[in-house]
């Protein structure tokens, strides 16, 4: 699947800008060229080449403190996305294969999930756990999880009823075998795309969270919280909140692009127009130079 | 918009049917045109009535938004912070403060102490009488106390413990005090005795949505937490001095747009943060700082380790650089103080000025001599919303090698009222009587001292000097200093800055009168234009 997201300019794209993102995660605070928390007499200070992207009201230099605060909102995203994959995919799935009353009680959780609005349930899962983005990150992973859930009983429901799952099923198969000979690589496919939309509502989510100032203790910097400060001060520096929003924003846009990719390259379709781009590719390799010595 | 509801490419139809078309193309274009119409006339009518009846009404409407709008309106819940400003827009008092601060006639033309000074009467103005008409006498003065003392939510008790019980006859109120306190009058001012009905106070939580005073102004619409709308009260004892016909009063937005609001007319008049000055200066605005009592301390517990050790208290006033919160929090307009007072005000003491002044080498060497190796020593700072006073300390205090946390929690007031916290900031707008300041910082049940019980040495003394010390006499400053100087002497607080109130409004609002601390619409003039 891979090498077929990368086969289409779209997913290349989304695939580098998320590879730099995860890098800045990765190496973001070593990538910052001074101390994050480090107070300074230079505040709100314009852009120069001591300060690629000047400094905010204490002094401390942005863009370190933008490399440094990539960490939290990657984790958080990630961690909304594979809280939400754990808690919906796997009952989504066991919701099709055992039985009528599992179904019965995946179903109306599912339901009342879906009815809880996960930013204002974050804000006061914080407010009774404490300020942490861990917590919030859980229970909100755990509210988008319904989307998971549909996605993949969905897909299993239309394998269940296929002629090679009853003929496993009268061979005495197990449930688990079944599940992943026949279930999960059909259920593959559509929870990638979930997953790749669900980090980028995880960007978001953590994104307006820290904006709030919920989540993380300060000075801890976070995109969110870059952007927030930097509104406090838009009359001196009205460029400054660019830098944070920019990064969220396209972000957000890999994500969602990523999931368009995966969505276009996975079952009949993708391989169809993965056949179609390699006909076209031996047609044009067909119309070079003919060989020496050919007719 | 209308073009848009036209079609692009019409059909190659039979005439017939194409004039029919026509008058339905019109028809469209006709409906799209009223909605525009509507869209824009609708919402510039309503701009024009104003909304609500008050701004109907025409006349000097002053459109003020404050970042303190009150969460309370019963002033005796709402207690003695900076929301008394807007509450006093509803509520007189007994007295109130002149440009000196000294307290002036408000309800009580005069007063008068007896001669042991354990007894104050104060006369009101006859026939006076509350927006829900009923009078403002003795009677409603001694309910008012009453309440403040014996209210279960009320945040005034502690400002009210020299008041033994009240008397009422007519319109003498006698005061009765369980100690000599020529702070009286100084105290029951706008701060802590704003008087409401005491019909409509009968029901607190009524009154809480529904206020009903005797101040210069009727509330005719409350939205909760977002707006109110008063219009003049004519029976206000000062009426003819109060030249503004109705007050639009809402909860400010984010502070950067506040002199956007200020700029288009949206507001007239706005308490603004110091990093929009310069951009309402450039708006064209008058920008202007309204003395005031305000100072910002750093709370310590010192019945709690690491501050029960002295050493570790002195480190931390060594380590604090004051000049740090004026120059990156209030951009110029502040000051320092180490003093619950701005300088310049009577009760600070130039005699204490400077005695911790900024010395971070002493700070690590006292650090070093409490046993504590740098970063060795970590402490939790608990404020109840992200504040970049907390991450300067953070900062000073990391130079000198103590590391701080800093921890919000949205509850932040419970534990620190009850004293359970370690290490917390807090900023008062101060109070008319500088003995209250004191006592509220310093004091064994002052709620701002971290440390209760705790109280410096000789603090009590030299308060109940002051107590006694009228404040016309001559030894009245010196007195009152000298309990600053032993306030001072407490390990519990380190001052650090003053932040101004700072506020910009438009040109078409006449200058206020320079009140400290206060808001005054006395002879304010609002002329025709925003």
């Amino acid at each position: 699947m891979v090498r077929r997201i990368l086969a289409l300019t779209s997913g290349r794209i989304a695939v580098a800008v998320l590879a730099v993102v995860a890098l800045l995660a990765l190496l973001g605070p070593l990538l910052a060229p001074q101390d994050p928390l480090a107070t300074s007499d230079n505040t709100l200070a314009a852009v120069s080449g001591g300060h690629w992207l000047g400094t905010d009201y204490l002094g401390r230099d942005t863009l370190s403190r933008l490399l440094d605060g990539s960490r939290v909102s990657v984790l958080g995203s990630l961690e909304v996305a594979l809280t939400a994959l754990v808690v919906g995919a796997i009952p989504g799935i066991l919701s099709v294969q055992l039985g009528r009353t599992f179904e019965w009680i995946t179903l109306r959780l599912a339901d009342t999930l879906v009815a809880l609005p996960f930013l204002l349930f974050a804000v006061a899962v914080i407010a009774l756990l404490g300020n942490g983005i861990t917590q919030a990150m859980l229970v909100t992973g755990a509210l988008v999880s319904p989307l998971f859930y549909r996605v993949a009983r969905a897909a299993t429901l239309a394998v269940a009823r296929s002629q090679y799952v009853e003929a496993a099923i009268v061979s005495g198969a197990s449930t688990g075998w079944i599940v992943r000979r026949h279930v999960w690589g059909k259920v593959l496919p559509p929870v990638a795309v979930a997953f790749a939309q669900t980090v980028g509502t995880g960007f978001v989510i953590v994104s307006s969270l820290t904006f709030l100032g919920i989540g993380v203790q300060p000075p801890a910097p976070t995109w969110g919280g870059l952007l927030a400060s930097d509104l406090g001060y838009l009359s001196h520096q009205p460029w400054a909140p660019l830098a944070p929003a920019l990064l969220i924003t396209v972000t957000v846009w890999a994500c969602n692009l990523l999931a368009d990719a995966v969505r276009d390259v996975s079952g009949e379709a993708g391989r169809t127009l993965v056949n179609h781009r390699k006909a076209r590719a031996r047609r044009r390799g067909g119309a070079g130079p003919a060989p020496a010595g050919g007719a | 918009m209308s073009g848009r509801l036209t079609p692009r490419r019409p059909e190659p139809t039979p005439r017939p049917l194409r004039r029919a078309g026509r008058p339905r193309v019109r028809r469209l274009r006709g409906a799209a045109l009223g909605t525009a119409l509507a869209t824009l006339l609708v919402p510039a009518l309503g701009a024009c009535a104003g909304g609500d009846a008050a701004a109907s009404g025409g006349g000097a409407t002053l459109k003020w938004t404050s970042s303190y709008f009150p969460t309370h309106w019963d002033p005796v819940v709402g207690g003695s912070g900076a929301q008394f400003r807007e509450l006093a827009l509803v509520y007189a008092s007994l007295t109130r403060t002149d440009e000196n601060g000294d307290a002036v006639p408000d309800l009580a033309e005069s007063w008068e102490y007896n001669d042991e000074g354990d007894q104050v009467t104060f006369h009101l103005r006859s026939g006076l009488k509350f927006s829900d008409g009923e009078p403002v006498d003795a009677t409603a003065v001694k309910a008012a106390v009453e309440r403040a003392k014996e209210q279960k939510n009320s945040a005034l008790f502690g400002d009210l413990t020299s008041i033994e019980s009240v008397e009422a006859e007519g319109l003498d109120a006698v005061v009765h005090l369980n100690q000599v306190d020529y702070q009286i009058p100084q105290l029951l001012g706008q701060r802590v005795l704003q008087i409401a009905s005491p019909e409509a106070a009968k029901s607190p939580e009524e009154l809480d949505q529904n206020p009903v005073g005797a101040g210069p102004f009727i509330v005719t619409q409350l939205v909760p937490g977002t707006k109110a709308v008063l219009k003049k009260n004519p029976a206000y004892w000062d009426a003819k001095n109060i030249h503004i016909d109705n007050v639009e009063l809402t909860s400010a937005p984010d502070a950067a747009t506040v002199v956007s609001g200020l700029q288009t007319g949206v507001y007239n008049f706005a308490d603004i943060d110091p990093s929009q000055a310069d951009a309402a200066k450039k708006a064209g605005l008058d920008v202007f700082v309204q003395p005031g009592f305000n100072a910002s301390n750093i709370s310590l517990n010192v019945n709690k380790a690491p501050f029960d050790d002295g050493k570790v208290v002195d480190a931390v006033r060594y380590a604090v650089d004051r000049q740090e919160f004026v120059d990156k929090l209030t951009f110029g307009y502040g000051e320092a103080t180490d003093q619950p007072f701005p300088k310049g005000y009577v009760a600070y003491d130039p005699e204490s000025e400077n005695t911790y002044p900024y010395d971070p080498a002493k700070a690590k060497k006292l650090l070093a001599q409490a046993g504590y190796r740098a970063g060795e020593l970590k402490l939790d700072l608990v404020v109840p919303a992200e504040d970049p006073q907390a991450e300067i300390v953070q900062s000073q205090l990391g130079k000198v090698g103590i590391t701080v946390d800093i921890k919000i929690d949205k509850n932040w007031a419970t534990p620190f009222f009850a004293k359970d916290l370690t290490f917390s900031l807090y900023s008062t707008t101060g109070r008319d009587s500088a003995v209250q300041t004191l006592t509220a910082h310093f004091g064994p049940d002052g709620p701002l001292n971290l440390s209760s019980p705790y109280e410096p040495k000789g603090f009590e003394a030299a308060v109940a000097k002051v107590r006694e010390t009228p404040l016309g006499a001559p030894e009245y400053t010196e007195t009152l200093r000298a309990a600053t100087r032993a306030g001072l002497e407490s390990r519990a607080l380190v001052f650090t800055y003053s932040s101004p109130n700072l506020i910009a409004k438009s040109k078409s609002v006449s200058d206020l009168p320079k009140n400290p601390a206060h808001i005054d619409w006395t002879g304010v003039t609002i002329s025709g234009g925003n």
